[in-house]
């Protein structure tokens, strides 16, 4: 489960439909996007408390039963109750509720194959916002607002990979309103009152309970075809942007516009060095038009889109530039007179401006550097992880030689490394150990290359050793670190 | 919170269509604390509540990736334009001015001269702000997520850092190469001066205000200083200390910024 979640960004694979799915079908108009956060922290956990209750509980289980006949419902349906338990979680409640989640969770997901999640049956009791986002049509600001502000996930999301998440996300896209105006009418009333809240939403669960199955079924399969083909399109690999002239990088990101597939483009010079060649051809900024344009550059991928946008841009570009050396020649006239100083403020002004371009340039050093710096670093932590993979392929290391190794102080903190060794062998246990390896290692050398590969395979071998053993024991469990 | 409060300071004084499109360092840092004060030492349940919380703040980091992204190409999308732009500028200058044009006036040619430079000095300022913003945001997403593996014991860091390099907001490349492009420009723009006389005016110069882009940039580079001083959490992945030559010079600016000149 690790594994997925952790590739969930990788965008060029179109598997990992997480990340795309969501971007290709929910634009990022995000400027909404921190205050919704501030704002609605605060209003879920006063409403929470009063969640905490008693008659949802033996819903839950009523449904499970429910939801282990019903295929493809039967997932989502373990959202709705799941969404009332997902609140008990986040209200930070006792532990019972988490035991009755979780066994409930369990028996719903052995029910599932590989059943498109609907992320929306979830999302849409959110804070009303989602809604009102949602009925103004842009599918864009809603799931910036609602899941942030929700501090709370789907069962769903977690449970199944990735794709889960993903077709879920583009089902939102494509959802019926009835449905729609179900979760707003259940998310109104969520947030209104506390206390009336319990009862309201009882009796909603048992209403949308009737209404959600029936419609699940149809919207899920259509949308989540729906949904790959839009996938599809977007599924381009980010091709490196300065291959320009007859590649055009997609990023599947769009941008601020609300049409769902509308992959962003990046340009480049060559890309348009050939867009002002179509342009001149065509009579200037003024007379062009996209769709000739379009034509005329010839260039793969190239949507009319990408052309009209950057065209726009375009031309506003030229219009300032040329407006401001056309007042140029009205604003000289009464500057003349006070010719000394003019002078005077001209060679301050240009020494400030001098002054300005050193600073600029110091800072695109130190930027560049640090970037170069903050890439090393990523490589050798990858490099480390490699190695660590390799190694618990090819067994474990006798833990004596090691254990010796360790005291070998080739970095300034071997100290805190085997401080935190013991203290991570102690509370390790997870279920990929080769990839905590690295982690744990590296949190604790310094930056010299040669010891952090020495000491790192030591306390590769020692972890792997601890967890091995441990692992063997217990079932999978997440330890707390404690700071 | 000493990044948080660096970043804050970057946002205040960035230029103002900037502001919305940092990364929420704050607000991820809540949901972090929320995340971490949940309950999840139960044997069966822990694991899936976990997924749930590493799900959805992945989500959450995915997002302000998409953010980032979007707004990062559409400025870079600008650039390139206004980069071609500056470079047919000049050539029609040096068309009209130039050995085989007609001779400007003293006062014509000055001004226009002046708008160029400014011109030019202003959208070299916003291309490195660019990276900058790209910097800080990529800085502040590797410690949000350092944080996450600290607080929950997840394994988030690694492979999501490694995804977070290939970004198109990370890459930029692109954008150094328009900065370059931009400093041999301005050096034929500018007009020679002896050195020891630049220097004195350059100390005793009052910062042009230029849209904000002078402050921010001083911002900036004060901030990586700031930001690369030793931490208690100093290790593999940390940067060393920056070492920059005339960093009290940049301090004075920053100090001086109250009084504009244009």
């Amino acid at each position: 489960m690790e594994a997925r979640p952790a590739f969930s960004i990788e965008r060029s694979s179109s598997n990992q439909l997480n990340n795309i799915g969501m971007s290709g079908a929910l634009p990022s108009s995000l400027s909404v996007h921190p205050t919704p956060l501030e704002e609605t922290y605060p209003r879920f956990s006063d409403s929470q408390p009063a969640f905490v209750e008693k008659g949802l509980k033996t819903r839950t289980f009523n449904h499970s039963s429910h939801i282990s006949s019903s295929g493809a419902v039967g997932h989502m349906f373990s959202s709705s109750p799941g969404y009332s338990t997902d609140l008990h979680h986040s209200s930070l409640s006792p532990h019972e509720k988490h035991s009755r989640n979780a066994h409930f969770i369990s028996q719903s997901m052995s029910n599932m194959a590989s059943v498109p999640l609907p992320y929306s049956s979830n999302n849409g009791p959110l804070p009303s916002t989602t809604s009102t986002h949602y009925s103004n049509g842009s599918s864009a600001s809603w799931h910036a607002d609602s899941l942030p502000s929700f501090l709370d996930f789907s069962v769903n999301a977690s449970i199944d990979n990735s794709q889960v998440e993903s077709s879920a996300c583009n089902i939102m896209a494509t959802e019926e309103f009835p449905k729609r105006n179900d979760w707003q009418e259940w998310a109104d009333q969520l947030i209104s009152d506390d206390d009336t809240l319990t009862s309201n939403w009882n009796d909603l669960l048992a209403d949308n309970i009737q209404d959600l199955e029936p419609k699940a079924a149809d919207p899920i399969s259509k949308s989540s075809s729906q949904f790959s083909a839009g996938h599809q399109s977007q599924g381009h690999q980010q091709l490196p942007a300065l291959s320009g002239e007859n590649n055009v990088g997609v990023a599947p990101s769009s941008s601020a516009n609300s049409a769902p597939a509308k992959p962003r483009m990046r340009w480049t010079p060559e890309l348009h060095e050939a867009f002002v060649e179509a342009v001149t051809q065509l009579g200037g900024s003024e007379r062009a038009t996209p769709k000739g344009v379009l034509k005329l550059m010839k260039v793969e991928g190239l949507t009319i889109y990408h052309v009209k946008s950057h065209l726009q841009k375009y031309r506003t570009a030229r219009y300032r530039p040329e407006s401001s050396e056309g007042a140029a020649e009205k604003k000289l006239s009464p500057i003349e007179d006070i010719s000394s100083l003019d002078l005077k403020t001209g060679i301050e002004i240009t020494e400030a401006l001098r002054l300005q371009m050193e600073v600029q340039k110091r800072l695109h050093e130190q930027l560049e550097i640090q970037r170069n710096l903050q890439l090393r670093i990523e490589e050798q932590g990858r490099y480390l992880q490699m190695m660590f993979e390799k190694q618990c392929k090819s067994g474990v290391e006798p833990f004596k030689a090691s254990s010796s190794a360790i005291g070998d102080p080739s970095g300034v903190s071997s100290d805190t490394m085997k401080d935190s060794l013991a203290k991570n062998e102690s509370e390790a246990s997870k279920t990929d150990h080769c990839r905590s390896g690295p982690d744990q290692a590296n949190g604790s050398t310094t930056l010299e290359e040669s010891s952090l590969q020495d000491t790192s395979k030591v306390q590769a071998s020692d972890d792997l050793k601890q967890n091995d053993n441990e692992d063997s024991a217990q079932p999978p469990k997440r330890p707390r670190t404690d700071e | 919170m000493k990044f948080g409060k660096r970043l804050k300071e970057q946002v205040q004084d960035t230029l103002p269509e900037w502001r919305d499109k940092f990364l929420s360092y704050k607000e991820l840092k809540k949901l972090l604390r929320l995340l971490s004060t949940a309950p999840t030492s139960l044997l069966n349940g822990s694991s899936i509540d976990y997924g749930k919380a590493e799900a959805e703040f992945m989500y959450l980091l995915n997002n302000e990736i998409d953010k980032f992204n979007g707004f990062f190409m559409e400025q870079e999308e600008d650039f390139i334009i206004r980069h071609k732009e500056v470079q047919q500028r000049i050539k029609r200058v040096v068309e009209l001015w130039g050995p085989n044009g007609s001779q400007p006036s003293e006062a014509d040619y000055k001004d226009e001269m002046e708008k160029i430079r400014k011109a030019i000095v202003d959208f070299h300022g916003e291309m490195v702000l660019l990276v900058n913003y790209s910097n800080i945001n990529y800085t502040g997403l590797a410690k949000i997520l350092k944080k996450y593996d600290k607080r929950t014991g997840g394994l988030l860091r690694l492979p999501f850092i490694q995804k977070v390099l290939e970004q198109p907001f990370f890459t930029t490349d692109l954008i150094s190469k328009l900065v370059k492009e931009c400093e041999t420009i301005i050096d034929a723009v500018f007009p020679a001066e002896e050195e020891a006389e630049r220097a004195k005016e350059a100390k005793e110069a009052i910062v042009v205000a230029g849209e904000g882009i002078f402050r921010n940039t001083v911002t900036a580079l004060l901030t990586m200083q700031e930001m690369r001083k030793g931490s208690s959490t100093q290790s593999a992945f940390s940067l060393p200390p920056l070492n920059l030559p005339d960093s009290d010079l940049i301090q004075s600016i920053q100090l001086n910024a109250a009084v504009p000149i244009v």
